[in-house]
Order: C-alpha cells, then structure tokens, then sequence
C-alpha cells in the first residue's frame, strides 16, 4: 500500500494475483532466500565450520552427559526390582551349619532365593576381580567370612518390605551383618541427582555461550554486507526483508550444528558402550546402553535450530536497525 | 507535489545546512535545484527521502507531512520514489538485471512480472543487452543508466536525483537528462539537483538555488516553459 500516494498499488496488488499464488509465492520466496542463505555457508566453508563446530560441540557435551545419566538411571532401576539382601556370617560358622541355615531361610514366604558363598570361593572370586592374584596366596587364614545372599520374592522387594525382611534375617543367631543392596542404591540416586543439575547447569551456560557467539558471527556477517544493506534500504526495503536472510543464516548454523551433535553423540556412545561391554564382563552383567531415540534426536536438533535462531535474532534486531543510508 | 515550508535543519554540532527553505514543484513538474557543493542540496534531497529529519518545519509530499511517517513506514515511502544517486549505489557483484529488479523483489511481485518490468526499464535507458553484465564492467553512464532504470523499474509518481551528471561528460549528460524529460512527459515529476549550471543554462526549466542554506532564487531559467505551470 502506498502511504503518500492514494491508489498507487505497490507491490502484489498492483498485478493483482489469488490468495493461493500469494501463499505459493509467499513459500518459494522464503525456499529461495533459505537455500541463498545456504549457499552463502558453501561460498565460506572453513569460517561456516568453525561456528557450526562451536554449536556443535556446545550441544554435544550436555547431550551426551544426559544420555550417561539416563542410563545409569536406568540400571538402577533394574537392579532396584531384584533388590538382593548379603548376609555376613559371623567367623566360626562352618559350611554345614550355613547350610542349615540355607534349608531354614528357604521355607520363609518371603524368600524367592539363597544361595551361599563359601569363605573360600569368596576368596577366589575375591583373586579373580581384585587383581591381587597370588599376593592372596601368602595370607595365612581366609580373612573372608561365609556370605549368604537372599533374594526377596517381587512381593517383598520394595525397599520397605525388603528393610523389614532384613531386620528379621539380622536377628538370626549365625548372620554378623545383615546388608542391603538398596543402602548404596540411594546414594546412587542422590548422586544422579546431582548430576543431573550440573549437567543442566552446564547446557544452560553453553547455550548462552552459543547464542552470543552465533549473535556475534552474524553481526560480522552483517556489518560485511552494509552496503548492500544500504542500498536495500535507499531502495525502499523494509527491516524484515533485510533480516531474513541473515535469520536463515542462523537457522543453518543452528540445523547443521545439530547434525554435528547427533554424529559427535553417537560416535560417544558407540566408544562408551565398547568399553562398557569390557568392564561389564568382569561382573557378569549384561548391560546394552540405551542410544538416542528418536525423541532425544528430535529436541536435540529444536534446541539447536532455537539457538541459531536466537543468536541471529539477536543481533539482526540491533544491527540491521543502525545501518542507515547517509 | 514536494513542498517545503520554513524548513530548517541543523546538524548535531551547529552546522547550519538549511535556513528557512520554502517552495513548491507541483505535480508533473520537472525542476532543478543548483548551488555550490555544501550549499544544503543533498541535505534538501535527504528531507524527501527521510534519510533525515528536518530541525524546523514541514516537509509534504503530495500532500502528506513527512513528520507524520514512523521509521517502520519510511521503507514504504521510499517505493513512491525514485532516487539517483551520483555515486550510483548498486550492489557491485550483482548483475544489473538482478540490480534492477531489486524494488520489485522488495515490493514482492512474481517472477514473471519482474522479467517483464525489468525488460522494459532497461529498454528504457536503452542497456537491454546488458542485463547479465555486472555493473563493475559497464561505463560510468551506463552505470549511471542502470541506477535509473532501477529508479523507474516500480514506475513511482516521484523521481528525485542527486547529481546525476556528476562524473559524464557534458554529451552523456545530456542524454541523461533527455531520459529524464522522457519520464516527465510521461507524467512522473522530476526533482534533480545539480551543480552542473552548464547544463542547466542549456534548458529552460524551473532552477531553484541554494545559497548556504538558503533559497536565493526560485524561478524558471530564462523563459517560462509551457505547459508545465498547470
């Protein structure tokens, strides 16, 4: 609409076209701009890495940390279910009196399973996972006690049922200490607790890192092209239609920062879940680690795509505004 | 068409650039505004472009005050008018077909029309078989030329120059000139500011004179032209 000019059309109305071509245009307009945007990244590929590199690895590193986190949570959950209750015989209790013990403990309703670790394979377990080997050989005496391990049925494996079962097991006249699993299972929690804020902590201070770094390099790439902004402007341009193209650039950065992070994350977890698989096999569990899913991959990359965007949002708003024509 | 009432502007600083301008260029008018270099005619120009503001005074085109436009509306009011500039400003690594159609683009026409417009804009000024070139290969008048057709390019009812002829030689600036009377009888008016008094001598056209700021002379060179006091 003209402002000085009553019926001078400017613009699509002068040629008068249908709602449905304008919205047609209105998206091959923007397509266009999107890919001139792109192309822009391709004409500088070495400075378009580094920025993309920065987003990239900013998003990596609280990406990964979650996933470790959301497995160790996981595993706890697991073991939480099959809470198992060690009970320490005290010295002097030989293997046949454990088994009596074995035999009584069966006929409890709240047992689903005992099993019993002689001193003296506690003490080869004990050689084998220690890695002390033969330097065990020179004790005199196994200092080991026996161990009775009780696995409570599903019934009596919440840890208040499961406490309650322990305080009765304690009070067994060959049982020393009475331990269960469940003790160290809360601190675990606590600890990922923990961990849980600083990871948050840190995506937070990343991602304020990388909304200014992004503003920044947009600014650089705004202040590269004043003169055609100029121009654009003498010519009647408005600030919207200058800002569009540098909003996209940052869109872009953001999209291709967040591809970076999915391949950096998986290559993470491939390296972390082999070297887990090793370590696992020493305690005879078989544990896989949970990758991405498709949900995690999706934020990932709507977090990424929002911050390229908020960073080219946030300097296209001052610095497109200054450039005036003199 | 443009007119200034007691229009005054000062820079941040004291430098006085206009003192108390007034005058009028009617509808379809085709006038010059001469002066010294720092006499106030570009200062004038950016009044009606709203690249500035004036200190004092009103500044109305067709009828409208400038002071009444918000920043957000000056973009839409430059698309009513076509400015030429001496120092040409086009965008150097774009081809004077993707520098023409730049208001059209703005103004968000269809690909087809902007073809067609810009055809006809570079026909114009006659550099149709340059429209792939980029602007750093072209002369300096066919520069100049591609900043024209630019300015007719949305066909504006207002087209303002500052020192079209700056760096021509007198032939090539007066075919510029010619280009402009085209677009005069066409019915769009023409504001050109200059010092080339030459050229001006040579026309009998409204010339209005800035001296220091302020207008000495506001009157037709030599004799009246017909037909254009309507």
């Amino acid at each position: 609409m003209s402002l000085l000019f009553k019926g001078r059309a400017q613009g699509a109305e002068a040629i008068k076209i249908g709602v449905l071509q304008l919205l047609i245009m209105f998206f091959t307009d923007h397509l266009r701009q999107a890919v001139n945007s792109l192309g822009e990244l391709w004409r500088s590929p070495f400075a378009s890495l580094m920025t993309i590199g920065v987003l990239g690895f900013s998003i990596t590193l609280p990406s990964t940390l979650y996933v470790l986190v959301k497995n160790t949570e996981q595993i706890s959950q697991q073991w939480e279910q099959a809470s198992e209750i060690s009970l320490f015989l005290r010295t002097g209790v030989t293997d046949a009196s454990a088994q009596q013990l074995l035999t009584r403990l069966r006929l409890w309703p709240e047992v689903a399973e005992v099993a019993y670790i002689s001193p003296a394979e506690g003490l080869k377990e004990f050689q084998v996972l220690s890695g002390l080997g033969d330097a065990l050989n020179y004790l005199e005496t196994n200092p080991l006690p026996g161990v009775v391990l009780v696995v409570p049925t599903v019934k009596h494996s919440s840890p208040t049922s499961a406490g309650m079962l322990l305080n009765k097991l304690r009070k067994e006249r060959e049982v020393e200490i009475g331990k269960l699993d469940i003790e160290w299972l809360e601190r675990l929690y606590a600890l990922i607790g923990i961990a849980k804020d600083l990871v948050t902590l840190l995506a937070v201070l990343l991602f304020f890192a990388v909304v200014l770094i992004i503003g920044n390099t947009i600014r650089l790439n705004i202040l590269s092209k004043r003169d055609e902004i100029v121009v654009m402007k003498l010519v009647g341009a408005t600030d919207a239609f200058i800002q569009r193209p540098f909003l996209y650039t940052g869109f872009w950065y953001g999209f291709l920062g967040g591809i970076m992070a999915w391949v950096t994350v998986l290559l993470i977890l491939l390296w972390v879940d082999y070297s887990m698989q090793g370590f696992m096999e020493k305690y005879q569990v078989s544990f896989n680690l949970t990758a991405m899913d498709l949900s995690t991959l999706i934020v990932m990359l709507l977090v990424s795509v929002s911050l390229g965007i908020a960073g080219s949002l946030l300097s296209v708003q001052r610095h497109v505004k200054d450039i005036e024509p003199r | 068409m443009i007119k200034f009432e007691q229009v005054s502007k000062t820079y941040p600083g004291g430098q006085q650039a206009l003192r108390k301008v007034d005058f009028h260029v009617e509808k379809g008018e085709m006038a010059f505004l001469t002066g010294h270099s720092g006499a106030g005619k570009s200062t004038l120009l950016k009044l009606i472009s709203i690249m500035e503001r004036p200190t004092v005074g009103r500044v109305l085109v067709n009828g409208h005050n400038l002071s009444s436009i918000k920043r957000r509306e000056i973009a839409y009011i430059r698309r009513d008018i076509g400015m030429i500039f001496q120092s040409h400003q086009l965008l150097m690594d774009k081809t004077v077909f993707d520098n023409v159609s730049l208001p059209l683009v703005i103004e968000g026409h269809t690909r087809k029309n902007i073809a067609k417009r810009v055809d006809a804009a570079l026909e114009m000024v006659g550099l149709r078989d340059k429209a792939k070139n980029i602007p750093i290969t072209l002369s300096g008048g066919e520069q100049q030329r591609v900043g024209i057709a630019r300015a007719v390019v949305n066909r504006p009812p207002l087209l303002l120059a500052d020192e079209p002829t700056g760096n021509l030689d007198p032939k090539l600036s007066m075919e510029i000139i010619r280009l402009f009377e085209d677009f005069n009888q066409a019915g769009v008016s023409v504001f050109i500011a200059t010092h080339d008094l030459g050229l001006i001598a040579r026309m009998k056209y409204r010339t209005l004179t800035l001296k220091n700021g302020q207008m000495i002379t506001d009157g037709l060179n030599e004799q009246p032209n017909q037909g254009l006091y309507v």
